[in-house]
């Protein structure tokens, strides 16, 4: 491979160039109109721009990127997440052109890419799932039957889905229509398929999710667990490797139903098998994600592999260096996303201009982004700032350098998830491990924040009213006129 | 008037305070260097950092455990101009309904002239691919829709106003 493109933008097409470069190998950036000055396109060797800041415009367009392939001899195509990452149409017209797709084979990604598929494909397997309907519905009365019969809450989903897109919690019948409504139409918008199933809501669950990495060669090893279950609105914040409570024991049992998944639709390249953990450390099977997860950096640390690299190996046909006995932990790493979010104000964006932007450094912080002091969050995609990982020899030292690097990341101009990453990483029930998907809901209000901030501006208040006083004297000694009658006095 | 009955009022971001000259008398700071302090407040050992103050002293920034303060200081003489040149007019009645956050409107629910009850879906706004409907909190009558769907609006735009 000489020439490789990156269809994507942000943080993550600036971290899969990093890695071409490193291999020696050309790198072409593509862009919208709104992401012109973006840290990724002035970093790649080739840039074309693809159109409108819309996402259906630019960022979507597969035959427009397959052109620009043609025209740039690009041998190449690494999708990242989002946007084309998990299109198996785009994937087989990529390698219908004679370009090397860097991610799993269509079929594959077909098949993992519709959970209900995906759930017909492991059954034969033996890998344990969540109760639900196995079929597509958009009947809002049978969808109350399926309902009844398994039990509220139950969730929709879109079979497209992913990143907690598309996805409602229904609580009771009531409801139904209106969730089912809105979760079709954001399926169908965001995904371009609008079919939905539901499935019963398991009551204090872990989202926990194994990387698994496969050659062409049959061979497909596990790089451990992920622990992602702080999240907010179904959306991952929080991500650490390895689980609090995941034993050597069940990693092996997790990392075993993990690969058997992946070889029952013969995957390729990277994958992520994610499963629902309940409070009795039963795992269930969710789903698979066809891509380079958002949160691999956290794996990265722990086992020292380059996961882009890894995945541009595979799709140049070579075989995996290693064997899961090679295969070990080392030390443990958390990531936080940082989000151009209010999270005093029910975690809803907040797009603005980084007036500053100084980034935490330091032996095992690593940040992940694509942004630069003084430019604008668009709307028009997602709005996650940067990644912040950071490393530690256990789990404690990493939370601690964690602490550290927010309190060094210095970013204004907008609000962002750091002030509640803080509010996690001192919670008592993350550091004991004893937490699940309804973190948010169980412990977390924006007034905790709210009172430790006070109680710092209050500590800033009296500081700049010390300063002021001693200034104040320092510059008009006339105001103290007490001591010149003293000396007066004395004379 | 003696110098320990004086209160001052400081703005620090969303947050005001009151403190009178005692308090700040017995506030233990020790001062590291130029721009550095710690406080010991609560048994809490706080370290501040002066990050920008202007030529009066009284408009500074401080920036507390990574968090950046921006602050105001009234004395007694700011705070008597203040009552006097403001007047509050608080009315409880909505007249706008306004965009938490920027976005696309996706479909707008109602009709000028509709009336509405509270909780109603006014209109549905797209944000980062999340569809938020945006719902009333008053009973009102719907005066004029001042966007139309497929419109990008800004935080604080105007949506709908009521009457």
């Amino acid at each position: 491979m000489q020439k490789i493109l990156v269809a994507n933008r942000g943080e993550i097409a600036l971290r899969i160039m990093r890695t071409i470069r490193k291999m020696g190998i050309k790198s072409v950036a593509v862009y919208s109109e709104a992401d012109r000055h973006s840290p990724h396109v002035l970093f790649a060797d080739e840039a074309v721009y693809l159109g409108a800041a819309p996402s259906s415009q630019s960022y979507l367009n597969g035959d427009k990127v397959i052109a620009y392939c043609k025209e740039l001899g690009v041998d190449g195509i690494h999708p990242g997440y989002g946007f084309l990452s998990e299109n198996a149409e785009f994937a087989k017209k990529v390698e219908e052109a004679g370009i090397n797709f860097i991610g799993p084979g269509p079929e594959a990604m077909k098949i993992m890419g519709s959970k209900l598929a995906a759930k017909e494909s492991v059954k034969k397997y033996n890998v344990p799932m969540v109760p639900g309907i196995d079929k597509a519905i958009d009947d809002v009365n049978l969808a109350i039957q399926v309902a009844d019969k398994i039990g509220y809450p139950v969730l929709i989903k879109a079979s497209a889905g992913g990143g907690g897109k598309g996805m409602r919690v229904v609580e009771k019948a009531d409801d139904m229509q209106e969730q089912m409504e809105r979760a079709i139409s954001e399926a169908k918008s965001s995904f371009g398929d609008g079919s939905v199933f539901i499935e019963k809501y398991v009551s204090s669950p872990r989202h926990i999710e194994i990387q698994i990495l496969a050659d062409k060669f049959g061979n497909t090893v596990h790089l451990f667990e992920r622990e992602c279950s702080i999240q907010r609105r179904h959306q991952k914040v929080v991500e650490e490797s390895p689980s609090a409570i995941v034993t050597p024991e069940m990693r092996k049992r997790m990392g075993e139903a993990a690969v058997m998944v992946a070889k029952s639709c013969n995957y390729t390249s990277t994958g992520t098998v994610e499963f629902l953990v309940d409070d009795k450390l039963n795992f269930y099977f969710l789903e698979m994600n066809t891509r380079l997860q958002v949160e691999h950096p956290v794996t990265e640390m722990i086992t020292g592999l380059d996961l882009v690299e890894q995945q541009i190996r595979i799709a140049r046909g070579e075989k995996l260096s290693f064997t899961q006995d090679d295969l070990s932990i080392k030390g443990h790493a958390i990531e936080l996303r940082v989000y151009a979010e209010d999270p005093l104000n029910n975690f809803l964006p907040s797009i603005g201009t980084l007036t500053t932007y100084v980034k935490p450094a330091g032996e095992g912080i690593r940040v992940d982004d694509g942004y630069e002091e003084g430019m604008t969050i668009p709307i028009y995609y997602d709005p996650m700032i940067a990644k912040l990982v950071t490393h530690g020899k256990d789990r404690r030292e990493a939370v601690q350098k964690m602490i550290g690097a927010i309190k060094n990341y210095k970013i204004e101009g907008l609000t962002t998830t750091m002030p509640f990453g803080i509010f996690v990483f001192e919670h008592e029930a993350f550091l004991s491990g004893r937490f699940d998907t309804h973190f948010v809901k169980n412990y977390y209000t924006p007034e905790k924040i709210k009172e430790k901030q006070k109680d710092n501006a209050e500590i800033a208040a009296i500081v700049a009213i010390k300063y002021w006083q001693e200034r104040k004297k320092m510059l008009s000694p006339v105001e103290h006129k007490s001591t010149s009658w003293k000396r007066r006095l004395a004379h | 008037m003696p110098e320990n009955n004086k209160t001052y009022m400081v703005k620090a971001n969303e947050f005001v305070f009151s403190f009178g000259q005692e308090e700040i008398d017995k506030a233990d700071m020790v001062k590291k260097n130029e721009e550095e302090f710690n406080l010991i407040r609560n048994n809490r050992s706080v370290n501040a950092k002066l990050l920008n103050a202007d030529i009066t002293g009284k408009l500074l920034t401080v920036e507390v455990d990574g968090e950046n303060y921006d602050l105001v200081i009234k004395d007694e003489l700011d705070q008597m101009l203040d009552k006097m040149g403001f007047s509050t007019v608080s009315s409880k009645h909505i007249k706008e309904i306004k965009a938490p956050m920027p976005g696309l409107v996706l479909e707008v629910a109602v009709k000028e002239g509709q009336e509405v009850k509270e909780g109603d879906k006014i209109l549905i706004l797209e944000a980062m691919k999340m569809e938020n409907s945006i719902t009333i909190h008053t009973g009102a009558t719907i005066k004029r829709i001042a966007v139309s769907s497929g419109q990008a609006v800004d935080k604080g735009q105007v949506l709908v106003e009521l009457e």
